[in-house]
């Protein structure tokens, strides 16, 4: 089987630094990094192989610029996720002003250039968590789309992908090719080891330019988030930090407490 | 403006409903298992109703709702994982943008004007969509509207619909007893836990405060403690009550995400380092195992 795997390096959101006071969002000093949930897409491409055979390939598209810096990162989350099993990377150097419809234009073009079967991903990337773009790779390559996926089985030609919704668990049968996302209860990804990421240092990672496609949505402003928070600390002993933690409760009429 | 509402979830149409009529006329897209409820229905001009396919048909929806957005300027779905499956193919198919998860939307010369959380909850995009165009809305964001009710019904048929996959096995999911994102008070609680029978000091607060208990991703996801229904969070259930205790779980990005409309948050961490302090109104230095049972038997006193 021949098995593509969609990877967002995303915007590491846990080092993003935002001024609330001056509104300030540093998004060029933050780093990027492939998400969690396409390393399990990619653990799960693996193992696929693992089973049955054949072939998977990072599809990593960048989207938050194409400075040395951002290339240099991107690389290395590609030589990870080879070090991992993927025998292949493509890294397609997008432009930050894509929106979903232009990036997934811009991936099934990828796609279709190839001869895969199967194309993995998230379920959502971690900046930006929409989940939309697989459902969209999939309409554009016209292949049925299954997301959520918490385990998938393969025989032959024929899928069984078990995936979890909020009320229910469905478990669906498909045949290739298709698109299923990924969530992160589908496996525990394999860490790679020294000599691992080393010898992936020797697979190929192929860097493109993408063709042009002009986005719809265009982002006006980015504001950071006005939850003021007071952040007091309670201090004191342990008995001294209960009271004043039920005084404070209390002060906001959220308990009722004999005193 | 031509708006289409649908939700798998009919109990939250009426937010979508009213997303709508703050931009346009809207029309509410009912199911065959949806179209009894017809008459609970206000807000919505008019009902298109499509008696051959049952909303727990993912695969036929697809195109149903591609054929009915076609007439459409303004397709208005819920933030659920079902309508996120559909939202991208459908807007890939009529080559349509989308924003998701919106919390405002406005019109403005010909285009929609949406804000919508990104950046792991740290910031507001403020996004300018070209119509015709497709959005997810965000729950609670939006109150149901009073209004007349439908004044028009009309009937859509979709001669066959492209069989892109079966459902073979479908098992409901145990349901909590108030669900999360309904829940008053909220005892989040995280990997400070040691063991699973730990969290029973968690659940006797719950008790004491009339709470809900819900978790950080680990402990639904890896640890498998605790129920998927449990895990707050951006991929998990987005919460809002009057108090939130955060109990020994250090914050990470994709947890706050989710308790932003919190109320009051109080967190409890031995670690004065966690980011969750500085996410919090009131924050508890202190190993949980000694400050919960103290805190409830105080609270019992």
């Amino acid at each position: 089987m021949d098995i593509a795997v969609l990877v967002k390096q995303s915007l590491d959101v846990q080092q993003l630094v935002v001024d609330r006071s001056s509104g300030k969002i540093y998004l060029d000093e933050a780093p990027t990094k492939a998400g969690d949930i396409e390393i399990n897409a990619a653990e799960e491409a693996v193992r696929i192989k693992e089973r049955v055979g054949g072939k998977a390939t990072a599809i990593m598209l960048s989207c938050w610029g194409t400075s040395g810096r951002r290339i240099k990162e991107a690389r290395e989350s590609l030589t990870r996720l080879l070090a991992m099993g993927l025998d292949e990377a493509i890294l397609l150097l997008g432009s930050q002003g894509m929106d979903s419809y232009a990036a997934s234009k811009v991936i099934a073009e990828e796609v279709r250039a190839g001869s895969y079967q199967l194309v993995l991903a998230g379920e959502g990337s971690e900046d930006n968590f929409s989940g939309i773009l697989p459902g969209r790779v999939a309409a554009e390559l016209e292949w049925p789309y299954v997301a959520y996926a918490t385990a998938i089985e393969v025989s032959g030609n024929e899928l069984k992908v078990t995936r979890s919704l909020e009320d229910y668990d469905e478990v669906i049968s498909l045949r290739l090719p298709a698109v299923i996302s990924v969530t992160q209860e589908i496996n525990q990804p394999r860490i790679p080891t020294v000599l691992h990421i080393m010898k992936a240092a020797k697979k190929p990672i192929v860097q493109k330019e993408v063709g042009s496609f002009s986005p719809k949505v265009k982002v006006r402003e980015l504001k950071t988030l006005k939850v003021e928070r007071r952040r007091e600390i309670i201090e004191g002993d342990l008995d001294e930090s209960l009271e004043k933690l039920l005084k404070f409760l209390k002060s906001e009429g959220l308990i009722e407490v004999r005193s | 403006m031509r708006v289409l509402v649908f939700s798998h979830y009919l109990d939250l149409a009426g937010e979508l409903i009213s997303a709508g009529m703050g931009v346009g006329e809207v029309s509410l897209l009912l199911t065959s298992d949806q179209k009894d409820k017809l008459a609970q229905v206000r807000g919505a001009r008019r009902a298109i109703v499509c008696d051959s396919i049952s909303s727990d048909d993912q695969a036929a929806l697809i195109d149903l709702l591609t054929e009915v957005t076609r007439d459409h300027d303004l397709l208005v779905l819920s933030s659920d994982k079902r309508a996120r499956e559909l939202a991208g193919q459908v807007a890939q198919m009529l080559e349509r943008p989308i924003a998701t998860e919106v919390s405002s939307m406005r019109s403005e010369e010909g285009k929609l004007v949406v804000e919508r959380m990104t950046l792991g909850g740290k910031a507001i995009a403020v996004e300018e969509l070209p119509l015709p165009a497709i959005v997810t809305v965000q729950k609670g964001k939006f109150k149901p509207p009073e209004g007349p009710s439908v004044q028009e019904v009309v009937e859509v048929k979709l001669g066959g619909a492209t069989r892109r996959y079966e459902v073979v096995e479908r098992r409901a999911k145990p349901k909590l007893g108030i669900p999360l994102d309904k829940a008053e008070v909220v005892i989040a609680v995280g990997r400070g836990f040691r063991r699973k029978e730990d969290l029973k000091l968690a659940y006797e607060l719950a008790e004491t405060l009339g709470g809900v208990v819900g978790c950080t991703r680990p402990l639904a996801a890896d640890l498998k403690w605790m129920p998927e229904e449990s895990w707050i969070g951006i991929s998990g259930v987005r919460i809002s009550p009057k108090l939130l205790l955060v109990i020994g779980a250090s914050g990470q990005q994709q947890f706050s995400a989710g308790i932003m409309d919190s109320k009051v948050i109080v967190a409890i961490n031995n670690d004065p380092q966690a980011p969750i302090f500085e996410n919090s109104d009131y924050g508890v230095v202190r190993d949980l195992y000694e400050f919960l049972p103290a805190l409830v038997e105080r609270l019992r006193r």
